[in-house]
């Protein structure tokens, strides 16, 4: 395998993760991982580039950053690029009025968007709103469409809590499309559409960009295939027998942020 | 596929061939006992995510249909069965009604999920303690797969999309054991010691019964009552054996050219 100082060669700046890279989220705002606050300062404090790319639509970008710098974290609501925001653009663009399916937590970032009348279905992570009710009602809406639309704010499969692991809204996407016989549309990683919008806010190519996430095929196989390098936390939801994926190999694998971070001021380009 | 042989053994569907809801399909009765007169083996076969053998028998029993509880072999005693050759603890996601087929089996601290049609316990807390399951690598086995289905208020979820969301996010896949599967008509036939070239299986599902039954060999009969719909019997390829009026027609049939 290539040296780091070649792996990471002419990287200007880095996209982070946020649950399961700089704290597991849980109740009573969560916890930080160990070493990960005083990473991002270092990062801050470098000539990189420094950006978030996260796909948490249980709450509001503004409560996320809030529960952030509750926990020392040096991170402001305009550096983080977040699925909610990006849908209500589409959603306008595209004359969508939605019904929700998403947690009570972020409803805020939806408080302009036109719900009535619904002609399309949008879920997020909504947790406990996840009962068969709520689905029934989603999937009868979708039923009942003549070109039925869904948008899901991300797919992924599971995440990290304190409590441990929970499942992502991308089962339940999964769910709802295997019973209407459609095909979601995702607004959060892997999309590349998502990851320029990142690399958008970051003023930067992709090639000039490290992704650093816990999820091997939303983080790591979405970043690269939008043309990013992109290394894999052993922190959140890591799994060993990620190391020894079929599809996915992350540019290189890390103890946690603070190696990562350690390692790109060590050999990146400075 | 080996050569057919003489008949043994003939697997019967219930709701849609035997009877419709609460109602006997005409001569079906009748038709039952001169086919119990031969020396052929008869089992009853059928899909239910809900009504226990007690349940189905006793309905059986209120259309005069002489039918003994041995005789019935349902999806859920087919998930019964693999629990138990599996020798495992499973996490049963079933309707409360459909329990009693699975008393006996020890639950606690389980290592297997099995899921049935049962909204109670389609939420979010249940759904992640059977993911968490999952993700240590135990089994998943499903009754079925259905995508939804008619209830007097409108369309409603099924297990289907279900057990997707649980496949999904562990990257397993469930066994199903209900009808069309092969397992389900191989383990039917199991207690009557036939193989599939002596059988025959009758039922108003052209896929789910004639189909998978004729996939693993056996011959199929197709009745065109229940939710028979016209043409359905160019739904699967090779064609059923033979597409009849009703159940009385099939066993007409069995008595004067398969035995």
């Amino acid at each position: 395998m290539a040296t780091w100082a070649e792996r990471l060669a002419g990287i200007r700046g880095v996209l982070l993760d946020i649950s399961g890279v700089l704290y597991d989220s849980g109740a009573g705002g969560g916890t930080p991982i160990p070493g990960s606050v005083q990473a991002v300062a270092r990062l801050k404090r470098s000539r990189l580039k420094v950006g978030f790319c996260t796909n948490e639509s249980q709450k509001s970008r503004g409560a996320l950053v809030r529960e952030l710098q509750a926990l020392g974290f040096d991170i402001s609501e305009n550096e983080v690029t977040a699925p909610a925001p990006a849908a209500c653009r589409l959603l306008r663009e595209r004359g969508l009025r939605p019904h929700l399916l998403v947690h009570p937590g972020v409803l805020s970032e939806f408080e302009h968007i036109d719900t009535s009348n619904p002609n399309c279905v949008l879920m997020a992570d909504a947790v406990e709103g996840f009962s068969y009710q709520n689905m029934n009602r989603a999937f009868r809406v979708l039923m009942g469409l003549e070109r039925p639309v869904l948008i899901s704010l991300g797919r992924g499969r599971y995440y990290k809590e304190t409590s441990g692991l929970m499942l992502d809204v991308g089962a339940y996407t999964k769910a709802l499309e295997y019973a209407c016989g459609l095909k979601a549309e995702v607004v959060g990683k892997p999309e590349p559409e998502f990851f320029k919008l990142a690399l958008q806010e970051l003023g930067l190519e992709a090639h000039q960009a490290l992704m650093v996430g816990d999820d091997l095929v939303g983080d790591v196989g979405g970043a690269q295939r939008c043309g990013l390098r992109a290394l894999q936390v052993r922190t959140g939801k890591f799994r060993p027998s990620d190391e020894q994926h079929p599809e996915v190999r992350a540019d290189g694998y890390v103890d946690n942020l603070a190696e990562a971070v350690g390692l790109l001021l060590q050999h990146g380009d400075q | 596929m080996a050569a057919r042989r003489a008949l043994k053994a003939v697997l019967v569907d219930l709701n849609g061939t035997l009877h419709i809801e609460d109602a006997a399909v005409p001569g079906a009765q009748e038709a039952l006992k001169r086919l119990r007169g031969t020396s052929v083996m008869i089992r009853f076969v059928t899909n239910t995510t809900k009504e226990s053998k007690q349940d189905l028998l006793e309905r059986l029993k209120k259309l005069d249909f002489d039918i003994s509880e041995d005789e019935i072999f349902t999806s859920l005693t087919a998930a019964r069965n693999l629990v138990e050759q599996k020798q495992v603890r499973p996490m049963l996601l079933v309707d409360d009604r459909a329990l009693p087929d699975f008393k006996g089996l020890q639950t606690n601290d389980p290592n297997a999920v099995v899921v049935g049609l049962a909204p109670e316990h389609f939420h979010y807390q249940v759904l992640n303690q059977a993911f968490r399951l999952l993700l240590d690598g135990v089994p998943l086995i499903a009754i079925h797969k259905a995508r939804y289905y008619k209830r007097k208020d409108g369309l409603a979820l099924g297990p289907g999309p279900f057990v997707t969301a649980l496949e999904y996010a562990t990257d397993t896949k469930a066994t199903v054991v209900g009808k069309p599967e092969k397992t389900f008509f191989l383990e039917a036939l199991r207690g009557t010691g036939c193989e599939p070239e002596e059988a025959v299986m009758i039922g108003d599902d052209c896929r789910d019964d004639v189909g998978g039954a004729q996939n693993i060999g056996m011959l199929g009969i197709l009745v065109k009552t229940g939710k028979y719909q016209v043409a359905d019997e160019e739904k699967i390829d090779p064609p059923p054996y033979l597409t009849c009026e009703s159940f009385p027609h099939a066993v007409d049939h069995i008595l004067q050219h398969l035995l």
